[in-house]
């Protein structure tokens, strides 16, 4: 048992040796999740910023001008006053601007008189996301640019109140995600070029005609990369919480606890497919396929999984990164602990098991 | 020029030889690309629907139930769970089981009849903005027509003229039915290119180092400068050949239209396939390793991929950051792609991107090569 253990630390340590010999990929493993974490805390928005608007008021009236005042002052819209719509289509070829807004003649003499009062929205619709977040607010625009009958109160009024994540920041919501993704990334792809890589260079063999045991060599390879594994996911964090104050509001040993379930799982799926693949090329490729696209697409990180196809909703079931995600934003953004967060923790220890011991038998075969 | 296009010719039969050989790889270069198209296609899909929902109607009256079953008609709120304690409610949002709670109050029926305000509250779980900013929106909207209709017809009981009302009536040019797909798909195109090109190449030519073949190739009589190119082609036509199959997936699977003229898409393609090949190259001079070439080329692929529009709108962008996207050339293929596609755009609203992209496929290529000769050129000579 001691001499097994003995063994194992002596193939960890082989590999740490690997890892600090080749300092470019220890950078590249600690700099990307950095890098990319400010890139996406800053690029990724779906907010819908001073959308370029044609204004065509027909009308000119005083009421006209208070309707296109409300769409200005919202920080949504910025208004271009036209005569008509010349050359729009153009413009929307060129991405110059995203609609029209077009009041008609008699438009205030009509709200008056009590009238409804149809105002015409051309849209840009290409990109349907923005395109509905445009109508949600124009639409809002109108009904609260409709006049009230004086001195009535309203009748009925929502009271909306935000939890968690009040002041509703993008980043928040995109830190815990990136986390998973990050890891995930890490933790195949790494193992998978590195035990490729020594297939292709034949030294895999050499280990096998070693006295040390199958499973020890699984070990020793799979732990510094555990290693580096959770030093990535305290940077993420550290810069997560000091660069886009996203809070820990839970407890920091459940996080790692989650953390190191999941790059369990992970790291055995790099394991798998540089058995299957052999070659690092094809693991490289595979491991995107297997991992970053469902950790990125299925596991609820910035695509929500509600309206997805049943197929792909079902297909989500087995993709760790999944469990992961909503675990970690139940502990950071909630405080939740570990009597809401088990059945995730129970899914990756799950997948974990499985996961290594198919590598494992898989490992034995091959060789044999 | 006879000779030089025979050791071209030579290499390019060596790499399709060797990339033929490995079917694992070639199915990586054309299966692959197809299947992420389907997935992505079907999946990311931004439109927030079925968002989960707690009813708690504290009322239960045949009002408050009316409102509730019209708000949740329009299916972007789904009724997973009615209780009847907004504890219970709250417990169910911290849990995730559910991301919005609509709370209608015990008076409700009674303050409408009685003319006196009603407040309904909506409790939404923030930890994703946007499905809460959405889910908020939809709640405001239902509630303020309903407020709409109710003044309108206060007031014309009471017998006073009723006021006018706005309505907004959307005209929706390319995309009349609001589809995600049409609109993702070129997106999904730009990025798989980057991985078929970009980063195959890069470890191919980073494997070569690591076996030691690229040195015995480069001391026979053959230019570097061929055998770059004869390693790209190959490459190339995988690359244009990926792009018919994605778009005739997508034309078939997700109503991708073809709008525009084809010639200017397949202009834009080969200059954008020049960028993403010779990012490839250059990043393949800067590592060592495979290992080192793939990170490498991930770092180039993410950061492209997520300051090109494609995922998230460039205008959302703060500034400084718009203005990296101005160097990135998916920024400028997907557009372009985007453009003929679905508007119809021509050559001469798409030059601005074309020449971009031209110009930045010349720079990189002359760049990289650069390198390559001068780091193999002193082994060679």
């Amino acid at each position: 048992m001691i001499a097994a253990l003995a063994r194992t630390v002596a193939i960890a340590g082989k590999e740490v040796l690997h890892v600090r010999r080749d300092p470019r990929t220890l950078y590249l493993a600690l700099i990307m999740p950095v890098v990319l974490l400010l890139l996406f805390g800053y690029a990724v928005s779906f907010d819908l910023d001073h959308a370029p608007l044609r204004l065509i008021d027909q009308d000119g009236s005083e009421s006209s001008r208070l309707l296109a005042r409300a769409f200005s002052r919202s920080t949504e819209f910025d208004l271009f006053p036209a005569r008509d719509d010349e050359g729009l289509e153009r413009e929307f070829r060129r991405n110059r601007t995203l609609g029209a807004l077009i009041v008609p003649r008699d438009y205030g003499r009509d709200l008056c008189r009590g009238r409804r009062v149809r105002v015409e929205l051309v849209l840009d619709a290409a990109d349907a996301a923005t395109a509905n977040q445009i109508l949600a607010k124009a639409e809002a625009i109108a009904l609260s640019a409709s006049p009230r009958p004086e001195g009535a109160i309203t009748p009925v009024e929502v009271r909306v109140r935000t939890r968690y994540n009040p002041e509703e920041r993008s980043a928040v919501f995109v830190v815990p995600g990136l986390a998973a993704y990050l890891l995930a990334i890490s933790a195949v792809l790494l193992t998978a070029l590195a035990i490729a890589g020594e297939w292709e260079r034949g030294s895999m063999e050499q280990l096998f005609a070693s006295s040390v045991g199958r499973l020890e060599i699984i070990l020793g390879k799979l732990l510094p990369y555990l290693a580096l594994g959770m030093l990535q996911l305290l940077l993420v964090l550290a810069v997560g919480a000091t660069v886009f104050e996203v809070p820990i509001r839970g407890s920091l040993l459940l996080i790692f606890c989650a953390g190191a379930l999941f790059l369990a799982g992970m790291l055995g799926q790099g394991l798998l497919i540089s058995v299957l693949a052999r070659n690092q090329l094809v693991a490289t490729q595979a491991g995107t396929l297997s991992s970053m696209l469902p950790s990125l697409l299925l596991s609820g990180m910035v695509v929500p999984l509600d309206n997805m196809p049943r197929v792909l909703q079902w297909l989500s079931n087995v993709v760790p990164a999944r469990y992961f995600v909503h675990a970690l934003r139940a502990v950071l953004l909630k405080g939740a602990g570990p009597s809401l967060v088990w059945p995730d923790l129970a899914a990756m220890a799950a997948f974990a098991v499985v996961i290594v011991t198919l590598a494992t038998l898989r490992f034995r075969r091959t060789v044999a | 020029m006879s000779r030089a296009s025979a050791q071209l010719a030579a290499v390019v039969r060596k790499e399709v030889c060797q990339t033929l050989r490995d079917r694992r790889v070639l199915f990586l270069l054309v299966v692959a690309p197809l299947l992420q198209t389907v997935v992505f296609g079907y999946a990311v899909d931004f439109d927030i629907r079925r968002v989960p929902t707690v009813v708690v109607d504290l009322d239960r009256t045949s009002l408050s139930r009316q409102h509730v079953r019209a708000l949740l008609a329009d299916a972007t709120l789904s009724r997973t769970a009615a209780t009847t304690s907004i504890a219970e409610g709250e417990r169910l949002l911290e849990s995730g089981d559910a991301a919005a709670v609509l709370v209608m109050p015990s008076s409700f029926e009674a303050d409408v009849l009685a003319q006196r305000a009603a407040t309904v509250q909506v409790l939404l779980d923030g930890s994703d903005p946007t499905r809460a900013n959405v889910t908020a929106g939809v709640a405001a909207r239902y509630f303020g027509e309903v407020s709409q209709q109710l003044g309108r017809e206060r007031v014309e009981r009471a017998g006073l003229p009723p006021p006018g009302s706005i309505e907004l009536a959307p005209r929706l040019r390319y995309n009349p039915r609001l589809l995600s797909p049409p609109y993702m798909v070129p997106g999904i195109l730009a990025m798989l290119l980057i991985v078929v090109t970009t980063i195959v190449t890069a470890m191919g030519l980073s494997r070569e180092r690591e076996q030691g073949t690229l040195e015995q190739v480069l001391v026979t009589p053959i230019r570097p400068l061929w055998l770059l190119a004869g390693k790209m082609v190959p490459f190339f036509c995988i690359g244009l050949f990926d792009v018919l199959l994605v778009l005739t997936a997508g034309a078939w699977l997700f109503e991708v239209p073809l709008r525009g003229n084809p010639l200017v898409l397949a202009l834009a393609t080969v200059l954008y396939l020049l960028s993403t090949l010779g990012v490839g190259l250059l990043i393949s001079t800067l590592s060592r390793t495979q290992q080192q070439s793939y990170l490498g080329g991930f770092l180039f692929a993410l950061p492209a991929v997520l300051l090109s529009g494609v995922v998230t709108p460039i205008r959302s962008m703060p500034r400084w950051l718009q203005v990296l996207t101005l160097v990135n050339p998916l920024r400028y293929f997907a557009e372009t792609t985007r453009g003929v596609l679905l508007k119809g755009a021509s050559f001469g609203d798409l030059w601005p991107q074309l020449a971009a992209l031209a110009l930045f496929g010349a720079t990189i290529l002359a760049l990289a090569t650069l390198r390559f000769q001068r780091e193999s050129g002193g082994k060679a000579a």
